[in-house]
């Protein structure tokens, strides 16, 4: 018994953390991923684009060539240089080795650095359907990735089928809401021309994580219903919060529905020649 | 008189001695057989004067070259990607083809704020391999070449110079996405 719970609180860790714990392998039988995983670990210390990281994943690949782990980390430099044909060709190897780990990674990366909507909708769908607890969230934690699928359909022209599963995701109790999500749900209901629930939305938005971005949106709403003193209002603060850094964020690459300082100034100059 | 025993160690000791010359230089062919597949980081670009412009020149030493993100601070461009985006659509000309995919620029900016050593890699859909017709990757090219905003990034001993890239997602001949 005491050494089954020693076993299971070694996986668990090891489920729970992004770096395996190499004595898992081991305590599954699996001397050779043991062996391989020991060796990924001399990459520690060094920067994950260099060339002694690189060659320690190499080293632990030579030993098991099914180690999905090694093929992940050792793709994320590529991934993070625009290389895209080395990363796919390795994080492919991966997802074939470990598709419940590793699905996640390919699909949210396969949105945020490629904008390949279609290949995220199929890898989140794929790892919807072999697993079934919470399929969890993209790399950088900033979206569920039932959100980050909303998205993708958002962005291949169904916006409708995006709004369902923001709605559906939304109204889990279990959830909680991430730094951008009313924000999206409230540029969807915008567009479609629902001024009154897009308000709602960015209300919720400010409540929960304000933006510079759900500023300009509920500026571009209470225009829309003629509210031009909240419009105005609303712009002002967009561009205080966007100065003040307070606005969508990541430092690799730029997120969906982002504002940019030269879109608020130019919505402030129509709001002033709006009111003249 | 010297005897023959005398005279033996010296000789025992250039034996020695080129013996241990022989496995240096063994060793030395062995490792040189060795030498690794990678440059110093992933994606590092080599000057070559074949395709490089030789006005383009570091401030500071390679080994103080750094990727975009490094800094935390996003992309630094005048202007910012919507500048980056509405210059493409300037000057981007769409051709009406059938070929679709990525094209990634790669390139680095210097402690000036100018760009060089711009180097393409292209795929299709699938993240394979593939070469786009020349009318669409010439105007690419030429249109990253003519981005003149971007910002240097001060670091603390030395005015840092990165590596940038943009990733162009093409579908059939029109430019409908930049990236990072």
């Amino acid at each position: 018994m005491k050494s089954f719970c020693f076993t299971f609180l070694i996986i668990f860790c090891w489920k729970a953390k992004a770096q395996p714990n190499c004595n898992a392998y081991l305590y599954q039988g699996d001397t050779l991923k043991y062996e391989a995983c020991l060796v990924s670990e001399k990459r520690a210390g060094y920067y994950q684009f260099t060339r002694e990281y690189q060659e320690a994943l190499d080293r632990a690949l030579a030993i098991d060539s099914t180690f999905a782990y090694a093929y992940k980390v050792k793709s994320t430099a590529y991934l993070k240089s625009g290389d895209f044909i080395t990363w796919k060709a390795l994080i492919d190897k991966a997802v074939k080795y470990d598709p419940e780990g590793e699905l996640f990674y390919r699909g949210w990366c396969r949105y945020q650095f490629f904008r390949d909507y279609e290949g995220a909708i199929a890898d989140i769908e794929l790892l919807d359907s072999l697993v079934d607890h919470d399929i969890g969230f993209g790399q950088n934690g900033d979206y569920h990735l039932e959100m980050t699928r909303a998205l993708c359909y958002k962005a291949i022209g169904q916006p409708e089928k995006a709004i369902s599963i923001i709605e559906k995701k939304l109204s889990d109790s279990t959830y909680f809401a991430s730094p951008y999500d009313y924000l999206h749900l409230g540029v969807l209901y915008l567009e479609k021309g629902a001024c009154g629930k897009a308000i709602e939305a960015f209300k919720r938005q400010e409540a929960e994580n304000d933006l510079a971005e759900n500023r300009y949106y509920i500026a571009l709403a209470y225009r829309e219903k003629d509210q031009l003193n909240l419009s105005r209002a609303n712009l002002e603060m967009a561009k205080n919060l966007y100065l003040d850094r307070s606005r969508m964020f990541e430092p690799y690459t730029e997120h969906m529905d982002k504002v940019y300082l030269k879109e608020i100034e130019e919505e402030i100059a129509k709001s002033i020649n709006l009111d003249e | 008189m010297i005897t023959e025993t005398a005279q033996s160690p010296p000789v025992i000791f250039v034996n020695a001695f080129l013996l241990l010359l022989l496995t240096a230089i063994l060793v030395n062919c062995s490792s040189e057989k060795k030498k690794s597949s990678y440059l110093r980081h992933v994606g590092d670009i080599e000057t070559d004067s074949k395709l490089d412009d030789p006005a383009f020149k570091l401030c500071n030493d390679e080994i103080f070259l750094k990727q975009y993100f490094n800094f935390s601070q996003g992309l630094q461009y005048e202007g910012e990607m919507l500048k980056i985006k509405e210059q493409f659509e300037l000057a981007y000309v769409p051709i009406e083809i059938n070929e679709s995919g990525w094209v990634r620029i790669r390139f680095v900016v210097n402690c000036r704020g100018e760009s060089g050593r711009f180097r393409m890699i292209s795929s299709d859909e699938h993240y394979e391999s593939r070469d786009f017709d020349a009318r669409i990757t010439d105007q690419l090219v030429g249109i990253t070449k003519s981005l003149d905003g971007w910002k240097p990034r001060p670091d603390s001993e030395n005015t840092a110079e990165y590596y940038q890239y943009l990733v162009f997602k093409i579908e059939n001949g029109d430019l409908i996405e930049i990236l990072p």
